[in-house]
Protein backbone atom coordinates (compact mmCIF):
# COMPACT_ATOMS: atom_id res chain seq x y z
CA UNK A 1 0.00 0.00 0.00
CA UNK A 2 1.74 3.43 -1.49
CA UNK A 3 2.21 6.31 1.08
CA UNK A 4 -0.23 4.69 4.20
CA UNK A 5 0.11 1.86 6.73
CA UNK A 6 -3.08 0.40 6.33
CA UNK A 7 -3.66 0.20 9.74
CA UNK A 8 -5.59 1.85 12.35
CA UNK A 9 -5.02 1.79 15.91
CA UNK A 10 -6.81 2.28 18.60
CA UNK A 11 -6.77 2.09 22.62
CA UNK A 12 -9.30 2.56 25.27
CA UNK A 13 -8.40 4.79 27.79
CA UNK A 14 -10.66 2.89 30.29
CA UNK A 15 -9.28 -0.19 29.98
CA UNK A 16 -5.62 0.27 28.95
CA UNK A 17 -6.23 -2.59 26.12
CA UNK A 18 -5.10 -1.97 22.78
CA UNK A 19 -5.18 -3.36 18.95
CA UNK A 20 -5.04 -2.32 15.60
CA UNK A 21 -6.98 -3.31 12.83
CA UNK A 22 -6.09 -3.70 8.79
CA UNK A 23 -8.01 -1.60 6.46
CA UNK A 24 -8.11 -1.62 2.45
CA UNK A 25 -6.82 0.88 0.82
CA UNK A 26 -10.39 2.53 -0.55
CA UNK A 27 -11.15 3.05 3.10
CA UNK A 28 -8.55 5.16 3.75
CA UNK A 29 -9.83 7.71 1.52
CA UNK A 30 -10.96 11.46 1.88
CA UNK A 31 -14.23 9.90 3.96
CA UNK A 32 -12.04 7.72 6.32
CA UNK A 33 -12.75 10.11 9.48
CA UNK A 34 -15.86 9.63 8.93
CA UNK A 35 -16.46 5.87 8.66
CA UNK A 36 -13.86 5.31 11.94
CA UNK A 37 -16.28 7.94 13.97
CA UNK A 38 -19.02 5.70 13.20
CA UNK A 39 -17.18 2.29 13.85
CA UNK A 40 -15.23 3.66 17.17
CA UNK A 41 -17.52 6.14 18.49
CA UNK A 42 -18.07 9.97 18.04
CA UNK A 43 -16.59 11.05 21.41
CA UNK A 44 -13.19 9.69 20.20
CA UNK A 45 -10.43 10.99 20.10
CA UNK A 46 -8.83 10.65 16.04
CA UNK A 47 -4.83 11.48 15.26
CA UNK A 48 -4.78 11.08 11.25
CA UNK A 49 -2.83 11.40 8.68
CA UNK A 50 -3.51 12.59 5.26
CA UNK A 51 -3.60 10.65 2.13
CA UNK A 52 0.07 12.46 1.08
CA UNK A 53 1.62 13.04 4.33
CA UNK A 54 4.94 12.11 4.49
CA UNK A 55 5.34 12.46 0.71
CA UNK A 56 7.51 15.07 -1.96
CA UNK A 57 4.88 17.17 -2.70
CA UNK A 58 5.58 20.38 -1.23
CA UNK A 59 4.11 20.74 2.33
CA UNK A 60 3.01 17.64 2.56
CA UNK A 61 3.34 17.45 6.13
CA UNK A 62 -0.32 17.77 7.90
CA UNK A 63 -1.94 15.70 9.82
CA UNK A 64 -4.98 16.35 12.27
CA UNK A 65 -6.25 15.59 15.66
CA UNK A 66 -10.21 14.91 16.02
CA UNK A 67 -12.53 15.69 19.13
CA UNK A 68 -15.76 15.23 17.53
CA UNK A 69 -16.58 17.22 15.54
CA UNK A 70 -13.78 19.72 15.71
CA UNK A 71 -10.45 19.03 13.87
CA UNK A 72 -7.28 21.10 14.59
CA UNK A 73 -4.14 20.58 11.96
CA UNK A 74 -0.91 19.39 13.19
CA UNK A 75 2.04 20.87 11.66
CA UNK A 76 5.58 20.59 11.75
CA UNK A 77 6.88 17.38 12.08
CA UNK A 78 4.20 15.36 13.68
CA UNK A 79 2.15 14.69 10.85
CA UNK A 80 4.82 12.65 9.34
CA UNK A 81 6.09 11.21 12.27
CA UNK A 82 2.82 9.90 13.30
CA UNK A 83 2.41 8.01 9.67
CA UNK A 84 6.59 6.95 10.51
CA UNK A 85 5.02 4.82 13.75
CA UNK A 86 2.84 2.46 11.50
CA UNK A 87 -0.57 3.86 11.55
CA UNK A 88 -2.18 5.96 9.50
CA UNK A 89 -5.06 6.79 12.66
CA UNK A 90 -5.23 6.14 15.97
CA UNK A 91 -8.39 5.91 17.84
CA UNK A 92 -8.42 7.53 21.67
CA UNK A 93 -11.48 5.74 23.23
CA UNK A 94 -12.82 5.87 26.81
CA UNK A 95 -11.90 7.94 29.75
CA UNK A 96 -8.61 6.69 31.68
CA UNK A 97 -9.02 6.62 35.87
CA UNK A 98 -5.87 8.24 36.38
CA UNK A 99 -4.18 11.12 34.39
CA UNK A 100 -1.15 9.91 31.80
CA UNK A 101 -0.41 9.78 28.16
CA UNK A 102 -0.13 7.54 25.50
CA UNK A 103 2.81 6.62 24.19
CA UNK A 104 2.83 5.47 20.47
CA UNK A 105 5.67 4.19 18.74
CA UNK A 106 6.94 1.66 15.72
CA UNK A 107 2.87 -0.08 15.84
CA UNK A 108 2.60 0.34 19.54
CA UNK A 109 0.13 1.82 21.57
CA UNK A 110 0.22 2.01 25.17
CA UNK A 111 -1.05 4.50 28.04
CA UNK A 112 1.33 5.22 30.50
CA UNK A 113 -0.58 6.08 34.17
CA UNK A 114 1.84 9.31 35.28
CA UNK A 115 -0.53 10.95 37.42
CA UNK A 116 1.83 13.51 38.77
CA UNK A 117 2.48 15.51 35.07
CA UNK A 118 -0.87 16.74 35.90
CA UNK A 119 0.90 18.88 38.06
CA UNK A 120 2.80 20.18 35.34
CA UNK A 121 2.43 22.83 32.28
CA UNK A 122 2.42 21.57 28.88
CA UNK A 123 6.44 22.54 28.72
CA UNK A 124 7.36 20.59 31.38
CA UNK A 125 4.77 17.69 30.20
CA UNK A 126 6.73 17.62 26.91
CA UNK A 127 10.23 17.52 28.12
CA UNK A 128 9.59 15.18 31.28
CA UNK A 129 7.63 12.48 28.42
CA UNK A 130 10.88 12.72 26.03
CA UNK A 131 13.02 12.64 29.00
CA UNK A 132 11.53 9.55 30.68
CA UNK A 133 11.56 7.74 26.93
CA UNK A 134 14.84 8.91 26.71
CA UNK A 135 14.58 10.19 23.45
CA UNK A 136 14.69 14.14 22.64
CA UNK A 137 12.83 13.78 18.96
CA UNK A 138 9.89 12.14 20.70
CA UNK A 139 6.72 14.46 19.30
CA UNK A 140 4.61 15.47 21.69
CA UNK A 141 1.00 16.94 21.70
CA UNK A 142 0.35 18.62 25.20
CA UNK A 143 -2.53 19.27 27.14
CA UNK A 144 -1.50 22.08 29.94
CA UNK A 145 -4.00 23.14 32.97
CA UNK A 146 -6.36 24.58 31.38
CA UNK A 147 -7.32 21.78 29.02
CA UNK A 148 -7.03 19.27 32.55
CA UNK A 149 -9.65 21.92 33.41
CA UNK A 150 -11.70 21.80 29.69
CA UNK A 151 -11.85 24.98 29.66
CA UNK A 152 -13.54 26.43 26.43
CA UNK A 153 -10.64 27.98 25.51
CA UNK A 154 -7.81 25.67 25.93
CA UNK A 155 -5.38 24.87 23.57
CA UNK A 156 -3.57 21.66 22.71
CA UNK A 157 0.40 22.69 21.83
CA UNK A 158 2.77 20.56 19.67
CA UNK A 159 6.28 20.25 20.63
CA UNK A 160 6.10 23.27 22.57
CA UNK A 161 4.18 25.80 20.40
CA UNK A 162 0.84 26.61 19.89
CA UNK A 163 -1.06 27.56 16.61
CA UNK A 164 -3.05 25.02 15.69
CA UNK A 165 -5.22 23.96 17.89
CA UNK A 166 -8.17 26.84 17.92
CA UNK A 167 -11.07 24.99 18.49
CA UNK A 168 -10.06 23.64 21.98
CA UNK A 169 -9.45 20.36 20.95
CA UNK A 170 -7.55 20.63 24.35
CA UNK A 171 -10.56 20.32 26.43
CA UNK A 172 -11.13 16.92 24.94
CA UNK A 173 -8.26 15.42 26.51
CA UNK A 174 -8.47 16.81 29.81
CA UNK A 175 -12.02 15.38 29.79
CA UNK A 176 -10.36 12.05 29.32
CA UNK A 177 -7.52 12.38 31.89
CA UNK A 178 -4.99 12.83 28.49
CA UNK A 179 -2.52 15.08 29.83
CA UNK A 180 -0.50 14.34 26.09
CA UNK A 181 0.14 11.88 23.31
CA UNK A 182 3.47 10.78 22.61
CA UNK A 183 5.16 9.42 19.10
CA UNK A 184 7.86 8.43 17.44
CA UNK A 185 8.47 6.38 14.54
CA UNK A 186 10.84 4.98 12.54
CA UNK A 187 9.19 3.19 9.96
CA UNK A 188 9.14 3.43 5.93
CA UNK A 189 6.48 4.59 3.02
CA UNK A 190 5.99 2.97 0.18
CA UNK A 191 6.15 5.05 -3.29
CA UNK A 192 4.50 3.56 -6.43
CA UNK A 193 6.77 5.27 -9.09
CA UNK A 194 9.68 7.04 -6.96
CA UNK A 195 11.73 8.73 -10.16
CA UNK A 196 8.28 10.53 -11.47
CA UNK A 197 7.28 11.43 -8.26
CA UNK A 198 10.58 12.99 -7.10
CA UNK A 199 10.75 14.62 -10.62
CA UNK A 200 7.23 15.90 -10.46
CA UNK A 201 7.95 17.54 -6.94
CA UNK A 202 10.66 19.38 -7.73
CA UNK A 203 9.36 20.67 -10.56
CA UNK A 204 6.17 21.90 -8.81
CA UNK A 205 8.35 23.65 -6.11
CA UNK A 206 10.51 25.46 -8.43
CA UNK A 207 7.49 26.96 -9.93
CA UNK A 208 6.06 27.80 -6.89
CA UNK A 209 9.23 29.56 -5.59
CA UNK A 210 10.18 31.01 -8.60
CA UNK A 211 6.28 33.16 -7.83
CA UNK A 212 6.95 33.30 -4.33
CA UNK A 213 10.51 34.94 -4.34
CA UNK A 214 12.37 35.07 -1.19
CA UNK A 215 11.17 33.35 1.63
CA UNK A 216 11.14 36.02 4.99
CA UNK A 217 9.65 33.51 7.72
CA UNK A 218 6.02 34.69 9.25
CA UNK A 219 6.76 38.15 7.46
CA UNK A 220 5.65 35.99 4.21
CA UNK A 221 2.40 35.38 5.33
CA UNK A 222 1.92 38.11 7.92
CA UNK A 223 2.44 41.57 6.96
CA UNK A 224 2.22 42.37 10.82
CA UNK A 225 5.40 41.02 11.72
CA UNK A 226 7.01 43.84 10.45
CA UNK A 227 8.95 46.38 11.83
CA UNK A 228 11.96 47.06 14.05
CA UNK A 229 10.02 45.67 16.56
CA UNK A 230 10.16 41.75 15.05
CA UNK A 231 13.12 42.23 12.91
CA UNK A 232 15.76 42.95 16.03
CA UNK A 233 14.32 39.72 17.74
CA UNK A 234 14.16 37.05 14.84
CA UNK A 235 16.67 34.27 15.04
CA UNK A 236 15.44 32.05 12.18
CA UNK A 237 13.02 30.62 10.10
CA UNK A 238 11.63 27.11 10.26
CA UNK A 239 10.22 24.59 7.72
CA UNK A 240 7.76 22.14 8.64
CA UNK A 241 8.09 18.65 7.06
CA UNK A 242 8.44 19.64 2.96
CA UNK A 243 7.81 23.59 3.13
CA UNK A 244 10.15 25.51 0.95
CA UNK A 245 8.33 28.54 2.22
CA UNK A 246 8.25 28.69 5.79
CA UNK A 247 5.54 30.53 7.94
CA UNK A 248 7.76 29.33 11.30
CA UNK A 249 10.15 32.28 12.95
CA UNK A 250 11.55 31.71 15.80
CA UNK A 251 11.88 35.18 18.28
CA UNK A 252 14.30 35.49 20.86
CA UNK A 253 13.44 38.00 24.13
CA UNK A 254 15.71 36.52 26.69
CA UNK A 255 19.26 37.20 25.31
CA UNK A 256 20.76 38.27 21.67
CA UNK A 257 19.02 37.23 18.64
CA UNK A 258 22.36 37.06 16.59
CA UNK A 259 23.16 34.37 18.40
CA UNK A 260 23.13 31.26 16.99
CA UNK A 261 23.32 29.04 20.39
CA UNK A 262 20.98 29.59 23.23
CA UNK A 263 22.25 30.20 26.49
CA UNK A 264 18.94 31.27 28.67
CA UNK A 265 16.70 28.02 29.34
CA UNK A 266 13.94 29.83 27.70
CA UNK A 267 15.45 32.02 24.70
CA UNK A 268 12.40 32.93 23.09
CA UNK A 269 9.03 31.43 21.30
CA UNK A 270 8.46 30.08 17.27
CA UNK A 271 5.77 31.99 15.99
CA UNK A 272 2.89 31.05 13.92
CA UNK A 273 -0.14 31.67 15.03
CA UNK A 274 -1.19 34.73 13.14
CA UNK A 275 -4.21 35.71 14.61
CA UNK A 276 -3.08 35.54 18.44
CA UNK A 277 -0.32 37.80 16.74
CA UNK A 278 -2.87 40.55 15.45
CA UNK A 279 -4.96 40.33 18.73
CA UNK A 280 -1.42 41.09 20.57
CA UNK A 281 -0.81 44.29 18.07
CA UNK A 282 -4.76 45.21 18.53
CA UNK A 283 -4.19 45.26 22.59
CA UNK A 284 -1.31 47.16 21.72
CA UNK A 285 1.69 45.16 23.22
CA UNK A 286 5.16 45.41 21.84
CA UNK A 287 6.60 42.85 19.85
CA UNK A 288 8.66 41.44 22.91
CA UNK A 289 5.89 41.32 25.08
CA UNK A 290 3.46 39.43 22.33
CA UNK A 291 5.96 36.67 22.28
CA UNK A 292 6.31 36.18 26.19
CA UNK A 293 2.14 36.56 26.04
CA UNK A 294 2.22 33.82 23.79
CA UNK A 295 4.48 31.65 25.44
CA UNK A 296 2.72 31.57 29.06
CA UNK A 297 -0.37 30.61 26.88
CA UNK A 298 1.50 27.76 25.39
CA UNK A 299 2.40 26.67 28.79
CA UNK A 300 -0.87 27.16 30.13
CA UNK A 301 -2.15 25.27 27.22
CA UNK A 302 -4.79 28.42 26.83
CA UNK A 303 -5.97 30.05 22.93
CA UNK A 304 -3.59 33.33 23.35
CA UNK A 305 -6.19 35.44 21.22
CA UNK A 306 -8.60 34.76 23.29
CA UNK A 307 -6.16 35.65 26.49
CA UNK A 308 -4.70 38.58 24.81
CA UNK A 309 -8.24 39.87 23.85
CA UNK A 310 -9.90 39.74 27.58
CA UNK A 311 -6.94 40.89 29.45
CA UNK A 312 -7.33 43.93 27.12
CA UNK A 313 -10.65 44.62 27.71
CA UNK A 314 -10.38 43.93 31.13
CA UNK A 315 -8.08 46.42 31.52
CA UNK A 316 -6.72 49.56 30.29
CA UNK A 317 -3.49 48.47 29.53
CA UNK A 318 -2.54 45.14 28.82
CA UNK A 319 0.67 43.35 29.64
CA UNK A 320 2.53 40.31 30.31
CA UNK A 321 1.43 40.72 34.45
CA UNK A 322 -2.00 41.38 33.34
CA UNK A 323 -2.01 38.15 31.02
CA UNK A 324 -0.59 35.76 33.93
CA UNK A 325 -3.31 36.85 36.40
CA UNK A 326 -6.23 36.32 33.75
CA UNK A 327 -4.43 32.71 32.87
CA UNK A 328 -4.16 32.20 37.13
CA UNK A 329 -8.07 33.20 37.18
CA UNK A 330 -9.71 33.07 34.25
CA UNK A 331 -13.45 33.08 35.15
CA UNK A 332 -15.80 32.03 32.60
CA UNK A 333 -14.04 33.09 29.48
CA UNK A 334 -15.29 31.96 26.10
CA UNK A 335 -13.65 31.33 22.98
CA UNK A 336 -12.87 34.54 20.82
CA UNK A 337 -10.30 32.97 17.95
CA UNK A 338 -11.75 32.62 14.65
CA UNK A 339 -8.83 30.27 13.54
CA UNK A 340 -5.48 30.38 12.11
CA UNK A 341 -4.89 27.82 9.52
CA UNK A 342 -8.30 27.81 9.02
CA UNK A 343 -8.54 31.16 7.52
CA UNK A 344 -6.01 30.25 5.06
CA UNK A 345 -9.00 29.49 2.30
CA UNK A 346 -11.49 31.80 1.86
CA UNK A 347 -14.10 28.48 1.04
CA UNK A 348 -13.77 25.78 4.38
CA UNK A 349 -14.36 23.15 1.86
CA UNK A 350 -11.18 24.05 0.37
CA UNK A 351 -9.58 23.82 4.00
CA UNK A 352 -11.07 20.94 4.72
CA UNK A 353 -10.23 19.03 1.28
CA UNK A 354 -6.12 20.32 1.68
CA UNK A 355 -6.11 19.17 5.42
CA UNK A 356 -7.76 15.83 4.11
CA UNK A 357 -4.74 15.49 1.41
CA UNK A 358 -2.51 15.94 4.41
CA UNK A 359 -1.05 19.43 2.91
CA UNK A 360 -0.41 22.60 4.48
CA UNK A 361 -3.75 24.83 3.89
CA UNK A 362 -1.32 27.88 4.92
CA UNK A 363 0.51 27.12 2.42
CA UNK A 364 -1.47 25.69 -0.44
CA UNK A 365 -3.67 29.05 0.18
CA UNK A 366 -0.97 31.20 -0.36
CA UNK A 367 0.51 28.91 -3.76
CA UNK A 368 -3.38 28.31 -4.99
CA UNK A 369 -4.77 24.97 -4.27
CA UNK A 370 -4.47 23.65 -7.53
CA UNK A 371 -5.96 19.75 -7.18
CA UNK A 372 -5.12 18.91 -10.88
CA UNK A 373 -1.68 19.33 -10.61
CA UNK A 374 -1.77 18.08 -7.11
CA UNK A 375 -3.25 14.89 -8.36
CA UNK A 376 -1.10 14.03 -11.41
CA UNK A 377 2.05 14.35 -8.92
CA UNK A 378 0.35 12.58 -6.35
CA UNK A 379 -1.25 8.87 -8.53
CA UNK A 380 2.76 8.65 -9.22
CA UNK A 381 3.54 8.03 -5.54
CA UNK A 382 0.23 5.81 -4.97
CA UNK A 383 0.01 4.40 -7.78
CA UNK A 384 -3.57 4.47 -8.72
CA UNK A 385 -6.01 7.34 -10.21
CA UNK A 386 -7.83 9.82 -7.14
CA UNK A 387 -11.33 10.46 -7.49
CA UNK B 1 19.10 23.87 18.31
CA UNK B 2 16.26 25.02 21.19
CA UNK B 3 13.53 22.32 20.56
CA UNK B 4 13.24 22.04 17.57
CA UNK B 5 15.19 19.57 14.53
CA UNK B 6 15.19 18.97 11.00
CA UNK B 7 13.50 15.65 9.61
CA UNK B 8 15.78 13.57 8.10
CA UNK B 9 14.45 11.14 5.96
CA UNK B 10 15.91 7.31 7.01
CA UNK B 11 17.37 6.52 4.17
CA UNK B 12 19.11 9.73 3.14
CA UNK B 13 22.99 10.19 3.32
CA UNK B 14 23.23 13.95 4.17
CA UNK B 15 22.49 15.68 7.62
CA UNK B 16 23.19 18.51 9.29
CA UNK B 17 25.37 19.12 11.95
CA UNK B 18 25.61 21.42 14.68
CA UNK B 19 27.41 22.04 17.67
CA UNK B 20 27.21 24.78 20.45
CA UNK B 21 28.79 27.60 18.96
CA UNK B 22 27.46 30.40 17.16
CA UNK B 23 27.03 30.43 13.92
CA UNK B 24 28.27 27.43 13.43
CA UNK B 25 27.13 24.46 11.51
CA UNK B 26 28.07 21.91 8.59
CA UNK B 27 26.47 18.97 6.80
CA UNK B 28 27.72 15.61 7.38
CA UNK B 29 27.82 13.20 3.89
CA UNK B 30 28.64 9.28 4.07
CA UNK B 31 30.20 7.71 1.42
CA UNK B 32 31.12 5.25 0.17
CA UNK B 33 35.03 5.21 -0.37
CA UNK B 34 36.08 7.67 2.53
CA UNK B 35 33.26 6.96 5.26
CA UNK B 36 31.67 10.33 6.57
CA UNK B 37 32.65 13.31 5.62
CA UNK B 38 32.35 16.20 7.43
CA UNK B 39 31.81 19.68 6.08
CA UNK B 40 32.27 22.73 8.27
CA UNK B 41 33.62 26.55 8.08
CA UNK B 42 37.16 25.66 8.77
CA UNK B 43 37.34 23.20 6.25
CA UNK B 44 36.56 19.24 5.50
CA UNK B 45 37.21 15.99 7.42
CA UNK B 46 36.72 12.51 7.37
CA UNK B 47 37.13 9.44 9.59
CA UNK B 48 35.22 10.41 12.81
CA UNK B 49 32.31 10.20 14.52
CA UNK B 50 29.47 12.79 13.64
CA UNK B 51 27.70 14.59 15.97
CA UNK B 52 24.19 15.60 14.12
CA UNK B 53 20.95 17.21 14.56
CA UNK B 54 19.09 14.68 14.23
CA UNK B 55 15.30 14.81 14.24
CA UNK B 56 12.22 13.22 13.55
CA UNK B 57 12.17 10.21 11.99
CA UNK B 58 15.95 9.94 12.14
CA UNK B 59 18.27 6.89 11.90
CA UNK B 60 22.09 7.52 13.09
CA UNK B 61 23.82 7.84 10.00
CA UNK B 62 26.06 5.75 10.37
CA UNK B 63 22.67 2.80 10.07
CA UNK B 64 22.01 4.50 6.52
CA UNK B 65 23.40 4.10 3.24
CA UNK B 66 26.49 5.53 1.51
CA UNK B 67 25.78 8.25 -0.93
CA UNK B 68 25.96 6.65 -4.08
CA UNK B 69 25.26 10.71 -5.80
CA UNK B 70 22.28 9.31 -7.41
CA UNK B 71 23.82 8.02 -10.45
CA UNK B 72 25.30 11.99 -11.12
CA UNK B 73 22.67 13.92 -10.62
CA UNK B 74 21.76 13.97 -6.86
CA UNK B 75 18.76 14.69 -5.53
CA UNK B 76 19.62 16.28 -2.24
CA UNK B 77 20.76 19.27 -4.00
CA UNK B 78 17.55 19.01 -6.31
CA UNK B 79 15.27 19.46 -3.65
CA UNK B 80 16.84 22.07 -1.58
CA UNK B 81 14.89 24.87 -1.40
CA UNK B 82 17.55 27.21 -0.44
CA UNK B 83 20.83 25.82 -2.85
CA UNK B 84 22.29 25.26 0.20
CA UNK B 85 22.97 22.11 -0.84
CA UNK B 86 24.98 22.61 -4.24
CA UNK B 87 26.99 19.74 -6.69
CA UNK B 88 30.68 20.94 -6.98
CA UNK B 89 33.47 19.18 -8.55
Amino acid sequence: MNLRNGKVGFIDLSSGESGEEEVEEIALGEDSLKGILAKHGQDSVILGTGLLTGSLIPASCAGTVTVGNKTMPLMGHAGVELKLSGFDFVVLKGKASKWGYVWIRDGIIEFVETPEIVQLNSWQRTDKIRSDQGDSKIQVLSGGPWCDDGRPAAQLVVNHWGGEDKVSVGAGFGARKLAAVAFRGMGELELADPETHFEGSVEMMQSHLSRLGPNKGLRSYYEGAVGEGFDGLVHRHIGCYSCPFPCRTFLKTEEDSKEFRHMHKEPGYLHFDVSALEAAARAGLSARDSIRALARCAQAGAEPATIITASAARSSHADVAAIEALLADPGDLPPASKGNFELSFSRSADYEECLGLGLCPRYWGKVGLDVRAITKCAESALGRMIE
Amino acid sequence: MHRDSVLTPMTSSIILHIEDKANYFGLVLKTKSEGLVMGRPEGTSSGQQASASGGPGAKPILLREPCDLCDGNPKCARICPTQCIMVVD
